[in-house]
């Protein structure tokens, strides 16, 4: 398949960094905007920007029917989601494939089973990759005793037809059990009519890692090494790396068997990341999700790979395939990836969109800047918040982090306020800097630290 | 944080901008200019108008790009030459006339079906609910009223061709 024009559908530094690819490889581009982005970089450096619709999102950039017909129109023959926006919503890849238009993404019908948590749980289990270890329906304390041996404690018990944390406990012991399981089926069954209950190991202390794929649509796939983000406020990453050191290097090797074992058992197609819970105390790992696109964090296993995913993206969807083996893939050394949203840190992190009016960022070696802003940018008020992803590479994670410390703290920027001072914070951090962290850090440590600092 | 900023962060809160932008948009207004010690809003409806605190940014030209033939391509659609953008009409509004806009992205058609009669012609009077063009999106037909009482003195857009949102697609004379 010929792929001679792109179109991009999507906004800010994710546009500017797919623009620099396509660019960089030939490709004519176009730009869909809206009405705010108009003046925007990405819509400077796109061969042709078409304005899609008002600044709302839902009358641009989430409309796929307009996406789609700007596209045709244009004469693109492939069109790049991005992330966020519409990148995981199978009607957008079904209404290309409708229109002769190359996806740069899997199969919509990949999208909607890897959408649902219950398919792509399912689809996990039967390729072999574990998640959550859990029980069927459990009737008795004896039952349930047994089933905490099994599982090995603390676990949780939750109500079948639950929710809303009735019905659920937390044991650390037999005894514990004894104590609360009576008591938890007769809530069950005063609050959903219903007193059955089931039981998962609970992880108390846990990492967030994730592996990057590229699949061939065929069942090939070749990872780029995993991340870790465990640095997450409300399940919103701020701080990403490559590699993920805090886990044994053995697990590391298992952890990328099983990303790829799931992603080849659904032959995947393009880019993914497969997310997985690192229980730190037990030593394991359980899948959660695959997410089905290219991620805000895709910089970090580039850093350490010398590979451009994008450029790879556009090798499988012009239909060459991946174009090199694992053995080509080389891992070396560590990167550290850090968001600048245009948030308020001091103040709950209520949005804070305005004009820059100062804008000097960080130099050096191994440090890349991810942005579409510069001096004299407005940060509008109708999207998310990023202002641009701060990248630092070093020989290993210390020469990393000090490489980020420097580059945040150089970082010279005003007008918006930004989560920069709490970038400089975790990072200098002792619980950071030895690896101590889970996700839970951030809310219940970091958070009160840096505000009584 | 200067002492500027903390003053300025006082007294305008971000969803105070967000709430101005809001008004300007919902409104007809051309400009907005809004000093509050310290800090400048100005907002305009051109987005070629630019305050003096902005540093003026490099104008990169959209370089037609070359020309290549596409199958799937529909009538003219060969080249990636932008159409003239709505700013740059705006300078040459008529004397006496107002533009009617393509309320978003779609293809613009100036007969209800192929072979029919254009809805309007030049010179033609019309009334505010005078049905004057289609938008296609998807094959999904939407028809654009005049909005105004008056007499077609322009028709900027040829039949069939991508129009953008924003994009001026007729000038209007006002009685």
């Amino acid at each position: 398949m010929a792929l001679n024009r792109l179109f991009i559908a999507n906004r800010g530094e994710i546009a500017v960094r797919i623009l620099r690819t396509a660019k960089r490889l030939g490709l004519e581009t176009v730009l869909g905007v809206s009405e705010a982005d108009r003046e925007s970089m990405g819509s400077e450096m796109a061969d042709r920007a078409v304005v899609l619709g008002p600044s709302p999102s839902a009358k641009s950039y989430l409309d796929e029917r307009l996406i789609v017909h700007a596209a045709k129109m244009t004469g693109c023959d492939a069109l790049h989601p991005g992330y966020g926006f519409l990148s995981e919503k199978a009607k957008l890849a079904s209404l290309c494939e409708e229109e002769s238009i190359i996806f740069v993404g899997p199969r919509p019908e990949t999208i909607d089973v890897l959408g649902d948590k219950l398919s792509a749980r399912t689809m996990a289990l039967q390729a072999g990759v574990q998640t959550v270890p859990g029980t069927d329906h459990i009737a008795t304390i004896v039952e349930a005793k047994h089933a905490a041996e099994q599982l090995g404690y603390p676990v949780v018990m939750k109500a079948s037809a639950g929710g809303g944390g009735r019905g659920m406990f937390m044991a650390r012991s037999a005894e514990e059990l004894d104590i609360s399981f009576g008591r938890a089926s007769r809530e069950a069954e005063s609050a959903f009519g219903d007193s059955r209950l089931y039981m998962e190991r609970f992880v108390e202390r846990a990492r967030h890692v994730e592996v990057q794929i590229v699949g061939d649509g065929d069942g090939t796939i070749v990872h780029f090494g995993e991340r870790d983000c465990t640095v997450q406020r409300r399940y919103q990453k701020l701080i990403e790396e490559a590699t993920s050191t805090a886990l044994p290097s053995r697990l590391r090797t298992k952890l990328r068997e099983a990303a790829i074992r799931i992603t080849s058992f659904a032959k995947y197609r393009n880019a993914g990341t497969v997310e997985f819970l690192y229980d730190v105390d037990r030593e394991d790992f359980y899948f959660i999700e695959v997410n089905s696109r290219i991620q805000v964090e895709h910089p970090v296993s580039e850093e350490v790979t010398g590979e451009d995913l994008i450029a790879r993206q556009l090798h499988v969807a012009a239909g060459k395939g991946i174009g090199l083996s694992q053995a080509d893939v080389q891992i070396r050394g560590h990167a550290i990836e850090c968001r600048i949203n245009a948030e308020d840190p001091f103040n709950n992190f209520i949005p804070a969109p305005g004009r820059i009016t100062a804008w000097s960022p960080p130099t050096g070696e191994g440090i890349r800047l991810d942005t579409h802003a510069r001096m004299g940018y407005l940060v509008p008020p109708f999207y998310d918040s990023m202002i641009g992803k701060l990248i630092a590479k070093g020989r290993d994670r210390s020469e990393a982090i000090e490489r980020i410390l420097r580059a945040i703290r150089d970082f010279r920027l005003e007008g918006p306020k930004t989560t920069l001072p709490l970038l400089s914070f975790v990072a200098a951090h002792t619980d950071f800097r030895e690896n101590r962290i889970t996700t839970r850090w951030l809310e219940d440590k970091g958070l009160p630290a840096f505000a009584g600092a | 944080m200067t002492e500027n900023e903390k003053k300025m962060s006082a007294i305008v809160k971000p969803q105070d901008i967000e709430a101005l932008i809001e008004l300007f948009e919902a409104s007809d207004w051309d400009e907005m200019h809004l000093e509050i010690e310290g800090l400048e809003l100005f907002l305009s409806s051109d987005p070629k108008a630019r305050i003096a605190v902005q540093p003026p940014h490099p104008t990169v030209a959209h370089a037609p790009a070359s020309a290549h033939p596409h199958p799937t391509i529909p009538q003219g659609m060969g080249h990636l030459a932008p159409p003239p953008t709505p700013t740059q009409e705006v300078s040459s509004v008529p004397e006496g006339c107002i533009a009617v806009k393509a309320p978003n992205l779609g293809t613009f058609y100036r007969a209800p079906k192929p072979g029919a009669a254009p809805y309007v012609e030049l010179g033609q009077s019309i009334t505010a609910d005078t049905e004057i063009c289609l938008i296609e999106v998807m094959k999904l037909f939407t028809s654009v009223r005049a909005g105004t009482v008056g007499t077609i003195r322009e028709i900027c857009v040829n039949d069939a061709e991508l129009v953008e949102y924003g994009q001026t697609l007729f000038y209007i004379e006002t009685a």
